[in-house]
């Protein structure tokens, strides 16, 4: 079996692509979802709040079954890396939005009054009070996610991308040794998550060194 | 040089601000006017309406209605019209204000906690504005703590740096928001000693306090705020001594312990 560990290792690069990319959608779609669902008008706030809860209440298996197997019913068709991106991407942006929202809360209400008495703009209160202060708190849940994210790529392999697991199933069906194959595949798994773990830790403990927020 | 005191000359102007938060109106009618040089202190007892009256007057709170004027700087809040964040901000700009829990910006250090908004808000250049810091923070007493981040300063150090901080906008009028009630007393003293050094400089101030001495001591007049209507003003040591309204006479009894 050993012979095919070059092989499951070039799955490596679609694993990474699918995080990445569904990662970078869902953290810019993110930020206007928040920023909607805690606005003051209840036209913008309840759409806003409506599909957070959508997203996140069907499983991604679902929703990427729906848009691969349902959406060619009516017309839009995607190829298996476009929908595995473009729908883990946006069910991400419930789940980071979510996040942001819990740092926002965080933040305390005197810094938006200190920042309004200064006058600041609106622009120049978001950029440089509350955005960056909102990184420092929302950073380490956003690193838990984006691991969590590295582990439901998997479901990609399920439309036939091929990334590391579908490679795994290929291989394990070829030689018959499931269980080597896919202990070779979980510590692919764990090699890409735990430098992000690290990395966020080291990171996390280096800006609290410095100064704390909320 | 005493305050301005000629009739008409007031220099910050507050009519009829009434604000409310659902059905409890929190500032009820308040008219004041400070002239050029003056401090006044308001005091009473705890949810009068003195913070929100303060934060009215910058408008951090939309009055219901009311009218504000600084200079010759206007705006009269009509109800149900709320005014725009471009007719708010040219009065916000005369206006320093200085919070009970310091609210420096946690994340940037003591120098650019103080020189942010010259840049943002008055074109200051980045080595323009650290210069007007540092000889801000000399002057608090803090030129050696400009690089340390706030979590890193004592309480009367952080208020310190929010009171250059205000400054460094060059207010024409500076608001305290009971400045000291988050600090011990030695500490406190601290910052009323700076405040104190500013109304001798001719700042005009307006101060919601706790310190009964620094009302005395300071400020030109007291008002007195209950239940979110002014009830008495007058000379410091008329108010204290001889007050007119029960309402002044419990608070101050409570708060004197006499
Ligand atoms: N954001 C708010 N929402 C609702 N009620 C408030 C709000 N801010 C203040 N109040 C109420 O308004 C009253 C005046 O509060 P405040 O101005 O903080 O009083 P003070 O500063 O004199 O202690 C209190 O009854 C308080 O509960
Ligand atoms: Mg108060």
């Amino acid at each position: 079996m050993f012979q095919y560990t070059g092989y499951i290792l070039a799955g490596v690069g679609g694993t990474v692509a699918i995080t990445v990319a569904a990662f970078a959608i869902g953290a810019l779609l993110g930020v206007p979802l928040a920023v909607a669902s805690r606005s003051g008008h209840r036209l913008v706030r309840w759409p806003a709040i409506s599909v957070i809860e959508v997203l996140r209440s069907v499983p991604n298996l679902v929703w990427l079954f729906l848009v691969f197997f349902g959406l060619p019913e009516v017309g839009i068709r995607l190829g298996p890396w476009a929908t595995a991106i473009l729908t883990l991407g946006v069910t991400s942006s419930a789940y980071l939005a979510e996040i942001y929202r819990g740092g926002f809360s965080g933040l305390g209400q005197g810094q938006w009054l200190a920042s309004k008495a200064l006058g600041l703009t609106t622009w120049d209160r978001g950029r440089h009070v509350l955005a960056p202060q909102l990184a420092r708190v929302v950073s380490p849940t956003m690193a838990t996610y984006a691991i969590s994210l590295l582990k439901e790529s998997a479901l990609a392999s399920t439309i036939g991308v091929v990334e590391l697991t579908f490679r795994g199933g290929l291989v394990s069906q070829r030689t018959g040794d499931g269980l080597t194959t896919f202990v070779v595949v979980g510590v692919v798994y764990l090699l890409l998550s735990l430098p992000l773990a690290y990395t966020s830790r080291r990171v996390d403990s280096r800006l609290r060194a410095k100064f704390s927020v909320g | 040089m005493g305050p301005d005191r000629r009739a008409g000359a007031a220099f910050l102007e507050a009519s009829g601000v009434t604000m409310r938060f659902g059905d409890h109106v929190a500032v009820r009618d308040v008219t004041l006017s400070l002239a050029r040089g003056e401090v006044v202190s308001i005091i009473g007892p705890s949810g009068a309406g003195k913070s929100t009256f303060l934060r009215c007057v910058n408008l951090l709170e939309i009055p219901e209605q009311g009218s504000l004027r600084v200079g010759d700087t206007s705006l009269t809040v009509r109800p149900g019209a709320k005014p725009r964040e471009k007719d708010i901000q040219p009065l916000r700009r005369k206006l320093g204000m200085v919070f009970q829990n310091f609210n420096l910006f946690p994340h940037l250090t003591v120098l650019r906690n103080v020189s942010l908004a010259q840049e943002r808000v008055l074109g200051r250049s980045r080595a323009e504005a650290e210069a007007r810091s540092m000889s801000l923070l000399d002057r608090v007493g803090l030129a050696g703590k400009a690089g340390a981040y706030p979590g890193r300063c004592s309480g009367g150090q952080q208020q310190r740096v929010a009171i250059a901080r205000a400054l460094a906008l060059d207010p024409a009028v500076m608001l305290f928001d009971e400045p000291t009630s988050a600090l011990d007393p030695e500490v406190g003293a601290e910052v009323l000693a700076v405040m104190k050094e500013l109304a001798g400089e001719g700042m005009t101030m307006l101060v919601v306090t706790h310190e009964m001495a620094f009302a005395r001591d300071v400020s030109d007049r007291i008002v007195v705020m209950v239940d979110g209507a002014v009830v008495e003003a007058g000379e410091p040591r008329q108010v204290m001594s001889d007050p007119s309204h029960p309402r002044t006479r419990s608070f101050l009894s409570a708060v004197l312990g006499r």
